[in-house]
C-alpha cells in the first residue's frame, strides 16, 4: 500500500510534467500557425504572380519545362551550389568553409545550409559527430569551470567590499549575466547586421538561434555570395560561438536548476522520494516511512 | 593551484578541439569539394542550354532565380500550386515547435514574419530549459524499471554487482540501438520514397544528436500521405529516443 502510494506520487509528478510539456508544444503550435500561416500564404501568392509574369514574357516557355529546370536548380542550391553569380564563386567546401561546417556539426548547431551530399561524406559525418559532440561537451564543460572559477574570484573580491554573502552572490551572478549578455548577445548582432546587411532584429534572431544550437540555417554569417569577407571573419564568428555557448550553457543550467528547485519547493515530499530513488532498492524501511508520510499529507 | 591546473587542462582541450576541427575540415573538403565542383559545372551547362533553347534574357532568369531562392529559403514550396499542404498546419507547426524546444532546428520551415521570429525566441527561452527539465525528470522516473530492477534481477540470479551492471549496460545499449536506430531507420526508409536505408540511419543520428542539418526531414516529400499523423508519430518517436 505504501509503495503504491509512493509510486502513484512519482508517476503523477512526472506524468504531469510530460502533459504540461505536450500542452506547451500544442499552444506553441497554434500560436505559430496563427502568426505564420498568413505570411506563408502571402509569400506563395506573391511568388505565383512572379512566376506567371515571368512566363508571360516568354511565350515559347511552358510551365512544366520551367518547373523542371527550377527543380534541378533548387536541388543543387539546397546542397549549397549557388548558380547565380559567375563560376568564379568560391567553393562551399574550401578549407575554411569546411572548418566552419565541422564546427557547426560538433557544436550541434547544424545550420544545414551546407550538408554532405556524398554517401562517404554522410558516413564520415556520423562518426565525426559521434566523437566530436562529446569532445565539444567536455571542452565547454571545462571552459565553464574556468569561468566559474573567475566568477568565484569576483565574488571574493566583492565580498571584501560588501560583507553580506547573499547579496554578493546575487550581485556577482547579475554582473555575470549582464556582462555576458552585452558581450555575446547585444554587441555581436550589431556587428553582424553591419557586415551582412541585416536589420538588428534579424541579427539578434540569428544570434539567438545559433547560440541555442537550434541553428535553422535561414541566416548564416559569411554565406552571401555578393559580399566580400575578410578571411578571418568566419573564424572570429566561430570563436564567438564557442565562448558564447559556454556562457549560455552556464546561464541555462542556472535557469533550469532554478525551475527545478522551485518545483521541488512546492512539493516537499518529492525531495525525500527523489533521495530514495537515488539510493536504489537498498534503502531502509525507515526512509520509506519518512517519504510516505509527507506524500500522504500532500494528497 | 586548482585554477592553474584547471586552466592548463582547458588549454589542452582547446588544442585538441582545434586539431579535431582542422581534421574534420580536411576530410570534408576533400570528400565534398570535387563533387560540388562537378554539380556546379553541370548546373552551369544546363543553365546555358536552357537559355539557348528558350532565348530568355540571362539577367531576367537570374532575377527570377533569386526570387525562387528567397521564396524557397522560407520553406515555401514554389513549384506546386497553392493547393498543396501548408507548412503551418497544426501538425507541422507542432513539429516545428518540437524542433525548436529540442534545439534540433532542421530549418526546413522557418518563421517568416518578424512577430514569428520574436515569438520563436521567447518560446525557446522558456521551452529549452523546460524540455531539459522534463527529460531529466522522465529519466529519473524510468531509472527504476529500466536500470535498478533488471540489475537487481541479475544480482539475484547469482551475478556480482559489477558484472551485473556491465551485462545490463551492454544489453541495454544493444536493445536501444536496435529500437532507436535500426528499426526506425528501416521504417523511415520504407515510408520516405527517396531515402535509402543509410540515409535513414544518417537522419536518425543527426536528429538524435540535435545537430539537425535538415537535409533530410520526414514528411516533406510532395504527395506524402497522412502527413499530419506521420509528423505527430515522428515527434513521439523522437521523444522516446531522446529519453533513451
Amino acid at each position: 500500500m505504501a509503495r503504491f502510494q509512493e509510486a502513484a506520487g512519482k508517476v503523477s509528478w512526472t506524468g504531469l510534467l510530460v502533459l504540461a510539456h505536450f500542452s506547451y508544444l500544442l499552444v506553441g503550435a497554434t500560436i505559430f500557425q496563427i502568426l505564420e500561416r498568413e505570411a506563408e500564404i502571402n509569400n506563395r501568392h506573391h511568388f505565383q504572380l512572379e512566376k506567371l509574369n515571368f512566363l508571360a514574357n516568354y511565350t515559347c516557355l511552358d510551365g512544366p519545362a520551367l518547373e523542371r529546370f527550377v527543380q534541378v536548380i533548387l536541388d543543387a542550391w539546397e546542397r549549397g551550389v549557388n548558380p547565380s553569380g559567375n563560376s568564379t564563386n568560391p567553393s562551399n567546401w574550401d578549407f575554411s568553409s569546411s572548418f566552419f561546417f565541422a564546427g557547426t556539426v560538433v557544436t550541434t548547431i547544424g545550420y544545414g545550409n551546407l550538408s554532405p551530399s556524398t554517401v562517404t561524406g554522410q558516413v564520415f559525418c556520423v562518426f565525426y559527430a559521434l566523437c566530436g559532440i562529446p569532445l565539444n561537451l567536455v571542452f565547454l564543460n571545462q571552459l565553464g569551470k574556468c569561468l566559474t572559477i573567475h566568477l568565484g574570484r569576483l565574488e571574493r573580491g566583492l565580498l571584501s567590499l560588501v560583507p553580506h554573502k547573499q547579496s554578493v552572490e546575487v550581485l556577482a551572478v547579475g554582473l555575470f549575466v549582464a556582462s555576458g549578455s552585452l558581450l555575446f548577445l547585444v554587441i555581436p548582432p550589431l556587428l553582424f547586421s553591419y557586415v551582412e546587411g541585416w536589420s538588428y532584429g534579424e541579427g539578434f534572431y540569428y544570434t539567438f538561434i545559433t547560440l541555442s544550437t537550434i541553428g535553422f540555417g535561414d541566416y548564416v554569417v559569411g554565406t552571401d555570395p555578393d559580399k566580400h569577407y575578410i578571411t578571418v571573419y568566419r573564424s572570429l564568428a566561430g570563436v564567438w560561438i564557442i565562448f558564447a555557448l559556454a556562457w549560455l550553457a552556464l546561464v541555462l543550467s542556472m535557469g533550469s536548476k532554478l525551475m527545478e528547485s522551485a518545483m521541488v519547493l512546492t512539493r516537499p515530499g518529492l525531495r525525500k522520494q527523489q533521495a530514495e530513488l537515488e539510493d536504489g532498492s537498498s534503502s531502509g524501511k525507515l526512509e520509506e516511512e519518512l517519504g510516505q508520510r509527507p506524500a500522504q499529507s500532500n494528497i | 593551484m586548482y585554477s592553474a591546473k584547471s586552466c592548463l587542462l582547458l588549454l589542452g582541450f582547446l588544442l585538441f578541439y582545434v586539431i579535431y576541427l582542422l581534421f574534420g575540415a580536411l576530410v570534408f573538403s576533400s570528400i565534398e569539394g570535387p563533387v560540388e565542383e562537378r554539380v556546379r559545372n553541370d548546373i552551369l551547362t544546363m543553365q546555358r542550354e536552357f537559355l539557348n533553347q528558350t532565348g530568355i534574357n540571362a539577367t531576367a532568369l537570374q532575377d527570377f532565380l533569386v526570387k525562387v531562392f528567397s521564396a524557397n529559403k522560407y520553406g515555401v514550396s514554389v513549384l506546386q500550386n497553392s493547393s498543396v499542404s501548408s507548412n503551418w498546419d497544426l501538425a507541422s507547426s507542432m513539429f516545428f515547435a518540437n524542433t525548436l524546444v529540442t534545439t534540433v532546428g532542421y530549418g526546413h520551415s522557418t518563421p517568416l514574419s518578424d512577430t514569428g521570429k520574436a515569438f520563436s525566441i521567447l518560446y525557446a527561452v522558456i521551452g529549452v530549459p523546460f524540455t531539459m527539465l522534463v527529460l531529466t525528470a522522465s529519466v529519473q522516473r524510468l531509472m527504476y524499471p529500466l536500470v535498478y530492477a533488471p540489475v537487481a534481477l541479475f544480482q539475484r540470479s547469482g551475478l556480482g554487482p559489477r558484472p551485473a551492471s556491465t551485462v545490463h549496460f551492454a544489453l541495454l545499449l544493444f536493445v536501444l540501438a536496435l529500437c532507436f536506430y535500426v528499426a526506425p531507420a528501416f521504417v523511415f526508409s520504407t515510408i520516405e520514397g527517396s531515402w535509402s536505408y543509410l540515409d535513414a540511419v544518417y537522419f536518425c543520428f543527426m536528429s538524435l544528436s540535435t545537430v539537425g542539418l535538415g537535409d533530410f526531414v520526414p514528411g516533406e516529400q510532395p504527395g506524402q500521405k497522412h502527413r499530419s499523423l506521420y509528423k505527430v508519430l515522428v515527434m513521439g518517436e523522437y521523444w522516446a529516443r531522446l529519453l533513451a
